[in-house]
């Protein structure tokens, strides 16, 4: 089955120094069924891959030429697993500005695990945390579904500091 | 990106293999195969296969359901699968083994059941690679760790190909000519696919993200690491494929193994290349004692390396291919598999047990689990009776490589009596052992809370 691509070239907002996230995230809750997204950038947007992915998108990727990646997301057929926790929204537009802050990138595997956790224990509903990691915190998440939070996370443009947003409470509020 | 969860089944996978390893080790001890037997013995046969699926496969098919999903960053394709895969691999490996019996006259039915086993093994692989390459599918374009995982899956069709058409030949099911060529000519390639391929070539991308996770150090994507896959892929192919086709050819494969054993040994080279930066450039300078003995291991390999390459210069690698072979299975495999089950079986069940209420009572750290100033001593035992067996080995002197054998069930008894302690918490303070929420986690299953 041909897919039909929408076109999102967000080359000239990140030669800007602009943040296209929000604009591919609302192309893609803008498309049909079957439709796939077609996207241009200026980097490998690796982590991408993953926020779509959960959304049940393949992607292959090529570089174009000057540095410029084009990248094809094409919807799977593939069913959601079962038991997984569901995707959290990855728009976190709306949300207040982080009430806490935490730098975790220097500490062993797992305590940067335990410190968030111990910090949403003490938070406030509606509140946000920020946490600075050195990777991707797959243990978390699922924990972090199961106590109704929500969040947003993605490695930032240097590739090796990934930024995660928890809102507190936040899973309820836009279910 | 929805993260990862317990895998249910990986702590039987690891309490079988554990077995597995004592149960061979016993047999070493009580000197059932090799020195004793021949290296083609039906005891030795028995032995090494106790050694390679049993202990290494299980123990390596337990890690991958949990770890390919934090490779990938995608959840496993099948949580259920993961037990039909266990029942077929330990059925299959059971009358694997007791087919080689029958080929030296031991009690049994009069048909063979070698192709019975070679099949259910078969059976229980192919699930394996099914529910892992369907989650290495999804996530591709792959990360250098995540390929080395696949070119080892990759490996481990060719091994368990191998060794169905043996099965299939020696129990009388098939007179097939390619057959009764790879039968007779190849099982280096089977050695060569099984032990470097499935299980050190995996091992190696595995070892690039957890040394990475455990010492926090960078993750290395450079022209060195390519280099070490795209080499050691070579030398893979050119063994196995390369050597499969020379013997169909009616060729002798040796020349083919001599091109792929300097690839592997260039690859190799990068290899540790790229480990020592890891070590060096890690931000955590006091190391736990899985990074430790992780480090013998890898010096091991090195070791075995360096061993084969004086063998093959002396003309004397028929002889002592059991040495070589030891301190692979053994020095290397074992070594890194027990140091990374130690922390993994204290990782597992920490986050079991107080993942759920992290941040809300006082609960331990994943260090409370273990004692590593105990644990340490029986780490070492086991690598220098390995030393020591690989070197009675290269003597000729089985007395002292009994005697190794016994040290090393008694050193991997300990260590199997310290995991055990793990999952039972028997070394957390009884202040903050099973604060309220908590339950004692199961020996063998790990359970999966949701929402």
């Amino acid at each position: 089955m041909a897919v039909d691509f929408v076109d999102v070239d967000v080359r000239p907002i990140l030669r800007g120094g602009g943040e296209p996230f929000g604009e591919i995230m609302a192309a893609v809750n803008a498309l049909e069924p079957g439709q796939g997204l077609r996207l241009l950038a200026t980097f490998k947007p690796v982590p991408l891959f993953h926020v779509l992915g959960s959304k049940g998108f393949t992607h292959e990727a090529r570089e174009i030429g000057e540095g410029d990646w084009e990248v094809l997301f094409s919807p799977a057929d593939v069913a959601p697993e079962e038991n997984a926790p569901a995707p959290q929204p990855a728009d976190a537009s709306a949300w207040p500005a982080p009430a806490r802050a935490m730098d975790n990138r220097d500490l062993d595997p797992p305590e940067p695990m335990v410190r968030i956790l111990a910090a949403t224990e003490q938070m406030q509903a509606g509140d946000v945390l920020e946490a600075l990691l050195c990777r991707e915190p797959m243990f978390l998440l699922p924990e972090l579904a199961k106590r109704g939070h929500a969040w947003r996370g993605a490695f930032q443009p240097d590739g090796t500091t990934y930024r995660i947003l928890i809102r507190i409470d936040g899973a309820e509020a836009v279910a | 990106m929805t993260g990862v969860t317990l895998s249910r089944w990986s702590m039987s996978y690891f309490a079988l293999a554990v077995l597995c390893l004592l149960g061979a080790e016993a047999l070493m001890a009580l000197g059932v195969g090799y020195p004793a037997a021949d290296m083609a013995a039906p005891e030795t046969l028995v032995l090494v296969h106790l050694v390679a699926i049993g202990w290494l496969s299980l123990l390596m098919c337990g890690a991958l359901f949990q770890f390919v999903p934090v490779l990938v960053a995608r959840p496993i394709h099948s949580n259920g699968l993961a037990l039909p895969t266990l029942v077929c691999l330990v059925t299959g490996l059971a009358l694997l083994l007791t087919g080689f019996l029958q080929l030296g006259g031991g009690a049994g039915p009069a048909w063979s059941l070698l192709p019975w086993g070679g099949a259910l093994l078969g059976l229980g692989f192919a699930l394996a690679l099914w529910n892992l390459g369907r989650t290495l599918w999804a996530a591709h374009p792959l990360a250098l760790p995540a390929r080395f995982v696949t070119a080892g899956l990759a490996c481990l069709v060719a091994t368990a190909l191998l060794g169905l058409s043996f099965t299939l030949v020696f129990g009388g099911a098939s007179s097939a000519p390619p057959l009764l060529a790879l039968t007779a000519e190849g099982l280096p390639l089977h050695v060569v696919a099984g032990f470097g391929g499935w299980l050190t070539f995996t091992a190696m991308g595995v070892s690039y993200r957890l040394l990475a996770m455990f010492m926090l150090a960078p993750e290395l994507d450079g022209a060195s690491t390519r280099w070490a896959f795209r080499l050691g892929v070579a030398a893979l192919a050119v063994g196995i494929i390369g050597g499969t086709l020379t013997i169909w050819l009616g060729v002798d494969p040796a020349g083919m193994l001599l091109v792929a054993g300097l690839l592997g040994m260039i690859a190799l080279s990068l290899y540790g290349w790229d480990i020592t930066q890891l070590y060096r450039q890690r931000k955590r300078r006091r190391i736990e004692l899985n990074s430790r003995m992780a480090s013998f291991a890898l010096g091991n390999l090195a070791a075995a390396a360096l061993l084969g390459i004086i063998l093959a210069a002396t003309g004397t690698l028929a002889d002592h291919s059991g040495a070589l072979l030891f301190l692979i299975a053994f020095g290397w495999l074992s070594g890194l598999g027990l140091a990374k089950l130690y922390k993994i079986a204290a990782f597992l069940t920490w986050l079991e047990c107080y993942g759920p209420v992290l941040g809300k009572v006082d609960a331990p750290r994943v260090q409370d689990l273990v004692v590593e100033p105990r644990a340490a001593c029986f780490f070492m035992l086991f690598h220098a009776v390995i030393w020591v067996g690989t070197l009675a080995l290269l003597a000729g002197a089985p007395l002292l490589f009994r005697v190794s054998a016994i040290v090393l069930l008694l050193a991997t008894g300990a260590i199997a009596a310290e995991l055990i302690r793990i999952r039972r918490l028997a070394d957390v303070r009884r202040a903050i052992r099973l604060p309220q929420g908590v339950r004692q986690p199961r020996l063998l299953v790990s359970m999966v809370r949701q929402g």
